[in-house]
């Protein structure tokens, strides 16, 4: 906390406050997750930045999508981004949600995360350090500062794309869509 | 009158600020006993600050007012509690009023969590309810003696006559001290007795299906009921204070020892801890009562 | 005792081999008729554990290998019993009578190579989502094709917008 920052509390209190108190949902895909407790325990603790890991998506605000994500998986991903309260950040760590990294021929592992849900950050590595993951959070910060952490915005405003990307992957959902979906365009485009 | 109104504003904001601080403090003493840097003392005020700029999901009506009946009953509790000669509602029965208002504290939290419909909300209020039962008898024994010591129900009173060193806990009733010394982590959901909020079993149990500003008026009823637990313990054995900051003062030596035992014991089960509750905090309570009787 | 165990199995099975690959291994190669009751006399003999069970693609030879691997609780012998069974319409005798956990290794084979057991009630997907294509673990199935026609063919959504 910086003795500057006091102005900018008393501005905008909200964006300061998803600044400095992420909460990462404790969700774990992949062998990412292995850096996730160095990360939040003694060595490099995650606390003196506000980034605790918290049990369910309710009071979540942070996604780490850690490593590969399998189909099974991503339906998971998905319940559960959908359950977190706006706003909510998303960060892609490791090669694999970016590209498949070294799945991209596999049968059952999503290639491109980011055709199913919206990422604000990436962290390329595999495995990254935990020091990468810092880097990723404060570059976080900057983007809630300038205001350009958008994820969640655009996956309400381009909710019938996405939508549609998941239902060509699993079939139909067995939940309900969670912003309106406007039936006759989604069948012309 | 303006003093009072003053004092009726500035109790529960006051209650708040030590509540938050204390919650802030307790993180950072367990990040330095992990040998972390930890969070900055403030963090949970920013984290309340955040989660009134979230969007919150309400599941029914019983879920908003539950929680309010809570923080409401809380408010009414401190209210009642004086603290550094400062004490809104100077009833005479005040002992017995916040005896009957702190039922409220659990019963609330287990309504509202009643609606949210999740299975750990239901496990969770169900360890919530036995474990108040199982601090509750040892309790209402302590608050017995103390009152037949003092032959007073006004938590005022109690206070007045433990003037200039008389404290209860130096006195014959030092039993009654111990043993609420001994159920204070029970009350304030802390490590040897935390089943109830327990992250790694039941995901939090309660706050489950809390988010946004509904997890950020959990906060704050923790943060006061944090406060009400140990203003209590300091108006009925260590004297009260002379003014706020002494006051102050003794409430976070008694936190502190409460967080060091929270950093060092694992969790109990919920009949293992309702065994304990029952056995020494019970028995060294109703010896106390004994001795208020003989003494008296 | 493997020597012992050795004779008793080729004096009752006529048509069975078997082999000592290594120390402490043991593979019998058998027909499918007759897995149930070597399987049931194994049981009996004290190899009272069934470790798993794998599935081999031999695509040349039009057939499948099927591999039960059976371990006593009080010595360090590994028994591999195999069976071969047809490319074509592959299905055989489930094993749920003799050994119960076998239910979950047979569902997980039936999913990735398509092999049938008769008489496993729950043969239902376990890994696989929304799968319409060949079982991928076959030798003859496509992984690349597949992931083309797939993943690469869902269209990016951010793509969309700066087209746009």
């Amino acid at each position: 906390m910086d003795r500057k920052n006091i102005l900018k509390w008393l501005k905008e209190p909200g964006k300061m406050g998803h600044k400095y108190s992420l909460w990462a949902v404790y969700f774990c895909t992949g062998c990412g997750i292995i850096e996730v407790p160095p990360t939040i325990t003694s060595q490099w603790d995650a606390e003196r930045f506000g980034v605790i890991p918290v049990a369910t998506p309710r009071q979540a605000n942070l996604f780490m999508i850690t490593g590969y994500v399998s189909v099974k998986t991503l339906k998971a991903i998905i319940r559960t981004y959908e359950q977190m309260p706006e706003p909510k950040y998303t960060v892609a760590f490791g090669s694999c949600p970016i590209n498949g990294g070294m799945y991209w021929d596999s049968y059952n592992t999503i290639k491109h995360i980011d055709k199913y849900i919206p990422i604000d950050g990436w962290i390329a590595g595999c495995m990254p350090r935990p020091e990468a993951i810092f880097i990723g959070v404060t570059k976080l910060w900057m983007m809630i500062d300038k205001g350009a952490a958008t994820g969640y915005i655009r996956y309400r405003k381009n909710y019938k794309f996405y939508r549609r990307n998941q239902e060509k992957l699993f079939g139909k959902l067995p939940w309900p869509p969670l912003y309106p979906v406007d039936e006759k365009e989604n069948k012309n485009g | 009158m303006v003093i009072k109104i003053i004092e009726f504003i500035f109790s529960p904001f006051l209650a708040f600020i030590i509540g938050v601080l204390f919650l802030g403090l307790f993180r950072k003493i367990v990040a330095r006993i992990h040998q972390r840097y930890g969070p900055p003392i403030i963090q949970p005020l920013l984290d309340v600050i955040k989660l009134f700029h979230q969007k919150g999901f309400s599941h029914g009506a019983l879920f908003d007012l539950g929680l309010i009946l809570s923080l409401a009953g809380s408010i009414v509790v401190i209210l009642f509690i004086p603290f550094g000669g400062i004490c809104p509602l100077k009833s005479s029965g005040g002992l017995l009023v916040i005896l009957y208002t702190m039922l409220f504290l659990p019963l609330g939290i287990a309504l509202s969590g009643g609606e949210g419909a999740n299975p750990n909300i239901s496990i969770g209020i169900s360890r919530k309810l036995i474990l108040s039962l199982g601090y509750e008898v040892p309790f209402l024994l302590i608050l017995l003696s103390t009152m037949s010591f003092y032959r007073t129900i006004s938590i005022v009173d109690i206070v007045n006559s433990q003037k200039n060193f008389h404290w209860t806990l130096f006195s014959p009733l030092f039993l009654s001290g111990i043993a609420y010394f001994m159920i204070l982590p029970a009350m304030l959901g802390m490590r040897p007795f935390d089943i109830v909020s327990a992250p790694q079993e039941i995901s939090s149990g309660p706050a489950v299906e809390y988010g946004g500003k509904y997890l950020g008026l959990f906060h704050i009823q923790h943060s006061f009921s944090i406060f009400i637990m140990i203003a209590l313990f300091v108006d009925l054995f260590l004297g009260g204070g002379e003014n706020i900051f002494y006051f102050f003062l003794k409430m976070l030596t008694i936190f502190f020892i409460m967080v060091l035992i929270h950093s060092v014991f694992p969790r109990l089960r919920l009949e293992q801890a309702l065994r304990y509750l029952w056995k020494w905090p019970t028995i060294f309570a109703f010896l106390g009562v004994i001795i208020s009787k003989v003494v008296r | 005792m493997d020597e012992e165990l050795k004779r008793k199995i080729e004096k009752i099975y006529k048509d069975t081999e078997v082999e000592f690959p290594e120390r402490n291994r043991m593979v019998v190669k058998t027909k499918k008729a007759s897995i149930l009751s070597i399987l049931e006399f194994l049981k009996r003999e004290g190899f009272r554990q069934l470790k798993a069970i794998s599935c081999v693609d031999w695509i040349k030879e039009c057939e499948f290998e099927l591999i039960y691997h059976l371990a006593p609780l009080n010595s360090p012998l590994h028994i591999m019993v195999k069976i071969r069974i047809e490319r074509k319409n592959a299905e055989t005798e489930t094993i749920l009578k003799i050994f119960e956990n076998a239910k979950v290794y047979e569902r997980e084979i039936h999913e990735l190579f398509g092999v049938k057991f008769k008489g496993n009630p729950d043969l239902s997907p376990l890994f696989l989502e929304n799968w319409h294509d060949l079982p991928p673990f076959r030798k003859d199935f496509d992984t690349r094709k597949y992931v083309k026609k797939t993943f690469d063919e869902i269209p990016s959504v951010e793509d969309r917008n700066e087209r746009t």
